[in-house]
Order: C-alpha cells, then structure tokens, then sequence
C-alpha cells in the first residue's frame, strides 16, 4: 500500500460510541452528519480491495460498535481528501480531511458523505 | 441500459459484470417475465438509499396527518430526545474514538432548555466539536440542520432536495428555532 487511493477503493468507518448503538443513527436509517465532524481528522480503515466480511472480522477485533463503508470517490466527488497514515497497530489507518490543508470536513461534505454511507455491519 | 440473453449472460458473466459495475444496468430476459437485472453494489445502496429515505418522507407526511395513521405524540419524541441528551451529556473525553471532549455542562443544560420549549422537536445528535447538532427533514425532502455551541448563536444549514444550499446565523434560542422549524415545514 502507499499514498495512492483507487478511486473504487473502499474505505471503512468505525461509529463511536460502541454502547450507544442509536447516537448516531436516524429515524429513516441513515447515518447523522455529525458522525463526520472530527477536528482530528475522520478515521477510517482502507479497504485496498479486500473482502467486506475481511475488513469487518478485522475491525471486529478491536470494535463493537457499527461500521459503514464508502468509496474513496465518494470523498474525492466532494473535494475531500483521503491521506494514508497508518500507524503502529493498524496499516491500513487513513483519514479523511476537508482538503489537503484543512483537516475538519465542511458541512457540506459530511452531509454528502453521510448519505452515501453505507452500514455494513450492526453492532455487536 | 443494456440487455442480453441469459445463454450470453452465462457465457460472458465477467463481461455483463464489468458492464453493470461501470454504471449500465443489465437487463437479463427470462421466460414468463421473470426478468433479472443486474447492478453495481454502489447503485444498489444508492437505489437502497432512496427507498429508505422515501419510506422516511412518507412517515413524516403521515406523521403531518393525523386523520391517516396514529403517530407518536411530540411529547413522546421530547421525551425521547431528552433521553438521548442525557446520554449525550454522560458521554465521556475520547467518546469518539479520537480524542473528543466530553460535553460541557451548559451546553447540554442549553439544550435541555431549547427541547422543553421547541414546538417541533428535531432529531439530535453530538458532534466532536463540542456542539450538538439539531436535525429536522420534511416531506419534500429538504434537510436543515442548526449546530447549537455555547456561543449566542446558532448555525443553520440548509439542503434543499434541489441540492441548493445555504448558511445562516440566528440566536440561539427557542423563539428564532421555532419560526426557523415552522417555515421550514410551512
């Protein structure tokens, strides 16, 4: 893996907080924008073209909570960016930032991006 | 939109797969109208999407209706939403998974005072930035949110269902709420 990001890559979104299954969720099932807003930059796992059901036994490992997916053309439709950054217990951390030099996602951009969210899996 | 026989389907599935993954549908005959039609998975959860959100759309025309179906009392989704700020307010530093703060009391007891005295209750939810987000969406599927901080005021951002946009300040308090919520249901 490197900086490079296919555009069909997938990549996947822990929801915080696990105990709370319903914070984040709507009544029409959808996803809160507000899931989104991370001064700290939107954590996500890259998918690099893995199995759904492998990235989700994997995140399953370390998270109960529920887990949506996207496609980095999703971000890049919208003028985020997605950076590569992974870390010492994950290689596949990334994040996704409002652009190249602003990291909080504008309002706009969580709102596209909570509708094109997809749950993947429910919690545990 | 493209249509072949299910013999040629069998015969060149990578074909037919690679031709509905790049965004054209595959419509795939069979005896007795029993026809298949193949799809992307990002145009099926977009397809997924718009039933779940029209389905949501006719909930709330029929909640806006009270001859058609029951519905719950607004004093029921106060409640609710009173409920969930309490959670909200219990909701400890990191509780994102990133580092963000736990909330501060006077903004969840703001809150609390803007529910008790909204007319038409919002869905609500936390943001990391220490605000907590209002939500409201009516049956012509335009979306208002209002991200209430402990500033004196209030940012309203509006989608239309015609992808328009728009950002305005108001006060941050019940009265100027309300009118926001009327008119935007109006």
């Amino acid at each position: 893996m490197d900086d490079h990001f296919d555009p069909n890559e997938k990549l996947y979104r822990a929801i915080y907080p696990p105990e709370v299954a319903e914070m984040f969720w709507r009544k029409d099932g959808t996803v809160s924008s507000a899931a989104f807003a991370d001064p700290k930059g939107l954590s996500v796992d890259r998918g690099d073209h893995r199995s759904d059901e492998t990235v989700v036994s994997i995140m399953r490992e370390r998270f109960t909570g529920r887990i949506i997916s996207l496609y980095v053309k999703n971000c890049v439709n919208v003028g985020a960016s997605v950076k590569y950054l992974p870390s010492a217990h994950n290689t596949y951390h990334s994040e996704i930032h409002g652009s190249d030099t602003v990291v909080l996602l504008s309002k706009q951009q969580r709102v596209a991006l909570s509708r094109k969210a997809v749950i993947l899996a429910e919690s545990h | 939109m493209t249509i072949a026989k299910q013999m040629e389907v069998r015969s060149n599935i990578k074909k037919y797969f690679d031709i509905a993954f790049n965004g054209d549908p595959v419509i795939v005959p069979r005896k007795g109208n029993k026809n298949v039609v193949i799809i992307s998975e990002e145009e099926y959860n977009s397809l997924e999407q718009l039933r779940r959100e029209a389905a949501y759309a006719s909930a709330l025309s029929s909640r806006r209706s009270p001859e058609k179906s029951p519905s719950p009392d607004s004093s029921d989704i106060k409640s609710d939403n009173l409920r969930k700020l309490s959670y909200i307010a219990a909701l400890k530093e990191g509780w994102n998974g990133n580092g963000a703060p736990a909330f501060d009391k006077k903004l969840i007891s703001k809150v609390r005072e803007l529910l008790e005295n909204l007319s038409i209750q919002p869905e609500v939810f936390p943001t990391a930035l220490q605000t907590i987000q209002l939500e409201y969406d009516n049956s012509r599927r335009d979306h208002m949110e209002i991200e209430v901080g402990l500033s004196n005021t209030a940012e309203i951002f509006l989608v239309r269902y015609d992808g328009s946009e728009s950002f305005e300040q108001i006060p941050a308090d019940a009265d100027h709420i309300n009118k926001k919520a009327g008119a935007f249901y109006g």
